[in-house]
């Protein structure tokens, strides 16, 4: 997807129309989802949805959420993290566990984002823990160091068995008190998509993200010109387990049980494929990733025995045919996008193509890899 | 500009997956075969691949096995009836059996085989609750995994009144007074059949001197454990985990624990399939409702038909699952449904629930309101490679 | 003491199922600068292979190891010339996402072919144990420290002594520079998967004898504690392999039997974590001196 940054100038032209200013590529993101998640609840609310489709609203949500805020870390601060499962677990612990505590009292328009908020803190502050080795390790080190905080917070919460509390061990917490049916979630995961859109797309664009980004293309350069490299890389970290806490909580308010096994590195590295097939730090790409990848599975249940070697097999396909050059420059000739620019550049002589100034974020070539910030 | 068309792109494919989802039109209606025969759709669910696979393809295998048999013995018909069963993954994931039992209520299921695993049964079980349809878990075995609706039964044992049982059999026969355990600490199969066990212990008086656990990222090498139960000097070592942890568990204790008895439950059955030296398994006993080894006329009738069909000997999953089927059936008639007369057909069956009995591989089964099966265990022990009735006076 | 001792050994020769895993993935490493994570499951084809083998086709051990390790050699071989070869100038996030599709083909391909129940494997070494005094060791535990030390001084002279070898240090350096010098890349980092992968069939002829039964899914653990130790000694370094296996298998065993079973998973962790924190990269790894 890289052609069209050759093509477009890195600065704002002065003279941009209110309606092209308003239309930037993250707030049509934000309208697609907006108005994708309206067709969904029409159908739903209607019930011409199938029931296939309600049942996977709240994790493809989830995933969503989770999807995003690896991509904080992974896209935009460059660094691998094998152990995103771990804080979603974090969350969805400790929120679903107050959640039980307090459904009592609580209303649950009160009480299930309440216990959203202490289940994203309480995996943020996980995530400031992690986050520490991180400020010494890079790539691949800093990737096992995740991988094994992951386990670790699998193991700890697998033994937490505390009377009085949900929380039964490895048999999982029990949550079937709280445990609301699709319908009566879906308003809370479409709030919570968004409110994890739009901050994590001002969080980007803000003068924070620039100086993420700028650690990332460059952690030496970035640092001379005072950027403060600590701050930064811990302020992702905590950003994106608060995120995938809350999604946890979102998660466990789905099921009436949930084991800790199951937040294990196999979960931590579907995220992870979630980022890269969607584009790093490409936020609607996360989005388009995150549901193909979910829905693909049950799109191949009429495969049955087969339906996971064909989707492994459509995995290495995706790959392997994204990297072809052949492919590359068939797709750059037939996209959507350089039709646009040649219908665009017939009406627009004068003004150049709009770039927003995050277009450069979005050059795959530095941010693909983990390892782009070493400075070499 | 790149992101204007991704994303409008992301709205055309997300309509799309709606298309997909959403196009299949919902069959609430019976479908009636080229035959007459009125088709009732049996759907279950479980792990078909990744780590629990096993489980899940036994579960299919077994049922499948019963609804040919019932189809073949019934040309015309059970009542009218076709049984079709149709089976789909989960994965072993909850939220991917969710979605699954959405499919089958899409495709038009007219009884449950909820799932297999237990935490994925509640997930099921919470899912369904408001369909009123029946649903009949061959396996999932925690109390909570069917805790959550009135229409939910299951065949297996619950945890707990294996872990209890299992107490009092030693108690009752005197086999041992020390006891060490050694289970896994992340399963909730290990865990619920411990916790119940050692209460129950502590009731009967019977002592447990060590506790020595795995997980299952752990569960290659048991050699710190054995070590640690061979010097705890306990009779006996309750092993309440899978044949697979167990077959490891034996071939590394070779005759490190020579001297102590060894006793497990129904997660047992297999082992012999799984373990090279057979003879590591002696003397072991198990307290479970289905044995592969039996003589029983209809175990070994069911036996030989999996051997034939899938090449490999059933596990109690799969007895569990046939069972499941036959138990179907038991109600449908007892409740007089038959393809002329279905109204109401999920208040009747799920009412005829606890009013049949049924002789199964698994024992003679009657069930509760609360939805558990009462049926005995028996004691077998493995004796040259094969499991026989344990006699406790010898 | 008996204890301690017993312990050690049965560390020693988890940590050397590690190491020899650990190699497959710290030459390639070193060598592709991708993360093989399909590595895990090539174990798995080599034990079903040993399987087939003997239970089948009743072929004595010696030939189903060769047939074992033959096969796996084949198969690191061919997936990296269809899958990796094609993706040589790509992200190396690219290549990791591919090679876990790699790893899923392997496993649900397992899935489709051997069944999913574990089977067990047979028992092809019949040596006695080994008694001294009051500790027992098993003829297997013996077997596998002996092998994997032959085979760890083999590969270290194979990587220092030869033409081959020194290719290989060549391309893991710098690989345009060894182009120019005239070293095919290509061919050496097809010889590196061979190597790697016949390593793998070793670690799971020795996987099979001491663990028992095998079923589609068993690489995916030892191949990510693999991974752990090869990070652990130094990703890229193959002395560095070796110590974090075994150091990796040592570690496991000490804390199930002297602190908790139940929590081994998070002391090991943990360990490894501040070993990490404390040496950024890896025991034996080189430090990256950053240049401005």
């Amino acid at each position: 997807m890289g052609e069209t940054v050759k093509t477009t100038p890195k600065l704002l032209p002065a003279g941009k129309s209110g309606i092209r200013r308003f239309l930037n590529a993250d707030r049509v993101a934000v309208l697609a989802v907006v108005v994708a998640y309206a067709v969904v609840a029409i159908l739903v609310y209607t019930g011409s949805a199938t029931r296939q489709l309600m049942n996977m609203l709240i994790s493809v949500s989830c995933y969503i959420v989770l999807a995003l805020s690896l991509n904080l870390v992974v896209g935009l601060l460059g660094e691998l993290s094998l152990g995103h499962a771990g804080f979603m677990s974090v969350g969805l612990f400790s929120g679903c566990t107050m959640a039980v505590l307090l459904h009592d009292t609580l209303p649950v328009i009160l009480c299930l984002p309440l216990s959203m908020i202490v289940g994203g803190l309480a995996a943020a502050l996980v995530g400031l823990l992690v986050g520490l080795p991180a400020l010494r390790l890079r790539g691949d080190y800093l990737a096992i160091v995740t991988l094994a905080c992951g386990e670790i917070i699998k193991n700890v919460i697998t033994n937490l068995d505390i009377d009085g509390t949900p929380l039964r061990g490895a048999l999982g917490i029990d949550t079937s008190s709280i445990r609301m049916s699709p319908t009566e979630l879906l308003p809370y995961a479409i709030v919570l998509v968004l409110v994890t859109m739009l901050v994590i797309m001002n969080f980007k664009r803000s003068k924070h993200g620039r100086a993420i980004m700028a650690i990332r293309d460059n952690r030496i350069a970035a640092e001379a010109t005072g950027v403060n490299v600590t701050y930064y890389k811990l302020m992702v970290f905590v950003l994106a387990s608060l995120f995938a806490g809350m999604a946890g909580v979102l998660y466990g308010y789905s099921l009436p049980t949930t084991e800790a096994s199951l937040f294990d590195y196999n979960m931590s590295i579907e995220i992870l494929v979630i980022v890269v097939l969607g584009g790093m730090g490409n936020l609607g790409g996360s989005i388009i990733a995150a549901i193909i990848l979910r829905v693909l599975p049950e799109a191949l249940r009429d495969f049955s025995d087969y339906r996971m070697l064909a989707y492994s097999i459509l995995l290495i396909g995706i790959m392997l045919l994204s990297e072809n050059k052949r492919f590359k420059s068939w797709k750059s000739q037939v996209s959507l996008g350089s039709l646009w620019n040649k219908v665009r550049a017939k009406f627009r002589k004068k003004t150049p193509a709009v770039a927003t100034a995050d277009a450069v974020a979005e050059e795959p070539n530095h941010t693909d890899s983990p390892k782009g910030g070493d400075g070499q | 500009m790149k992101k204007f068309l991704s994303c409008a792109l992301a709205l055309v494919m997300m309509l799309g997956c709606l298309s997909i989802l959403s196009g299949c039109g919902k069959k609430e209606e019976w479908v009636v075969d080229e035959n007459g025969l009125t088709e009732l759709m049996i759907g279950g669910i479980g792990p078909l691949t990744g780590d629990y696979a096993n489980y899940g393809l036994s579960v299919r295998n077994g049922a499948q096995i019963a609804v040919d048999e019932i189809n073949a013995a019934n040309p015309s018909g059970v009542d009218g009836f076709k049984l079709v069963l149709d089976f789909q993954d989960s994965q072993g994931k909850s939220d991917a059996a969710t979605s699954a039992f959405g499919k089958l209520m899409d495709d038009g299921m007219k009884v449950s085989l909820g799932a297999t695993l237990s935490g994925e049964t509640e997930a099921v079980v919470a899912a369904g609750d408001s369909d009123g349809i029946l649903m009949l878990t061959p396996s999932g075995s925690a109390v909570s995994a069917i805790s959550g609706s009135k229409q939910a039964f299951r065949v297996c044992f619950s945890d707990p009144a294996q872990g209890k049982a299992s107490a009092d059999y030693i108690a009752q026969y005197g086999l041992a007074t020390k006891v060490a355990v050694f289970y896994g600490s992340d399963n909730n199969y290990c865990v619920g059949l411990y916790e119940t066990f050692a209460a129950e212990c502590q009731v009967k008086g019977i002592e447990i001197v060590e506790v020595q656990t795995f997980t299952s990222s752990t569960s290659t090498d048991f050699s710190a454990q054995i070590n640690k139960i061979a010097a705890s000097g306990a009779d006996l070592v309750f092993l309440p985990i899978y044949a697979a942890e167990a077959a490891t568990f034996l071939t590394q204790a070779g005759d490190k624990l020579d001297g102590m008895k060894l006793f497990g439950c129904d997660g047992l059955d297999g082992i012999l399939t799984k373990i090279d030296d057979t003879s590591r398994v002696d003397g072991l006993l198990m307290l479970t409702p289905f044995a592969a080894d039996s003589t029983k006329a209809n175990v070994q009738s069911f036996v030989a038909k999996y051997q034939e069909k899938y090449g490999t000997t059933p596990d109690q999953f799969a007895a569990d699952a046939y069972d499941a089927v036959y138990t179907i059936v038991a109600a449908m008639k007892k409740a007089g449904i038959t393809a002329d007369n279905k109204d109401d057909f999920n208040k009747r069956l799920v009412a005829a629930m606890t009013e049949i009995t049924v002789e199964g591989l698994t024992g003679t089964m009657t069930w509760t309101a609360d939805g558990e099966p009462t049926k005995n265990a028996m004691a077998m022990e493995y004796q040259g490679g094969k499991a026989v009735l344990f006699d406790p006076t010898k | 003491m008996i204890q301690l001792v017993e312990t050690l050994i049965s560390g020693l020769t988890l940590g050397s199922i590690y190491a020899l895993i650990a190699l497959g993935y710290t030459m390639v490493y070193g060598i592709a600068k991708m993360l093989n994570f399909a590595h895990g499951d090539i174990i798995m084809i080599g034990a079903y292979a040993v399987i087939v083998s003997v239970a089948t086709l009743r072929l004595p051990a010696v030939v189903a190891i060769l047939i074992s390790v033959a096969v796996c050699t084949l198969l690191g071989v061919t997936i990296e010339f269809l899958a990796y070869r094609p993706l040589r100038q790509s992200p190396p996030l690219t290549v990791l996402i591919t090679a876990i599709g790699v790893s899923y083909l392997l496993q649900n391909v397992a899935l489709l072919i051997f069944g999913s129940e574990q089977k067990s494997t047979p028992r092809m070494f019949q040596i006695p144990d080994l008694k001294l005094g009051a500790v027992t060791i098993s003829g297997v535990a013996l077997l596998t420290l002996g092998v994997t030390a032959v085979i760890m001084i083999a590969l270290t002279l194979f990587i220092n002594k030869t033409r081959m070898g020194k290719a290989m240090r060549a391309v893991s350096e710098d690989k345009e520079a060894a182009e120019l010098m005239g070293i095919s890349v290509n061919k050496t980092i097809t010889v590196t998967f061979a190597i790697g992968s016949a390593l793998a069939a070793v670690a799971s002829i020795f996987f099979g004898a001491t663990y028992v039964y095998i079923k589609p899914t068993t690489g995916s653990m030892p191949g990510i504690k693999a991974f752990t130790a090869a990070v652990f000694g130094g990703i890229g370094s193959v002395p560095g392999a070796m110590l974090g296996g075994i150091l990796l298998g040592v570690l496991e065993q000490l804390s199930k039997t002297y602190i908790s079973t139940l929590w081994s998973d998070a002391i090991v962790f943990g360990v490894l974590v501040l070993v990490l924190v404390v040496k950024p990269s890896g025991l034996l790894g080189k430090t990256v001196r950053e240049k401005v």
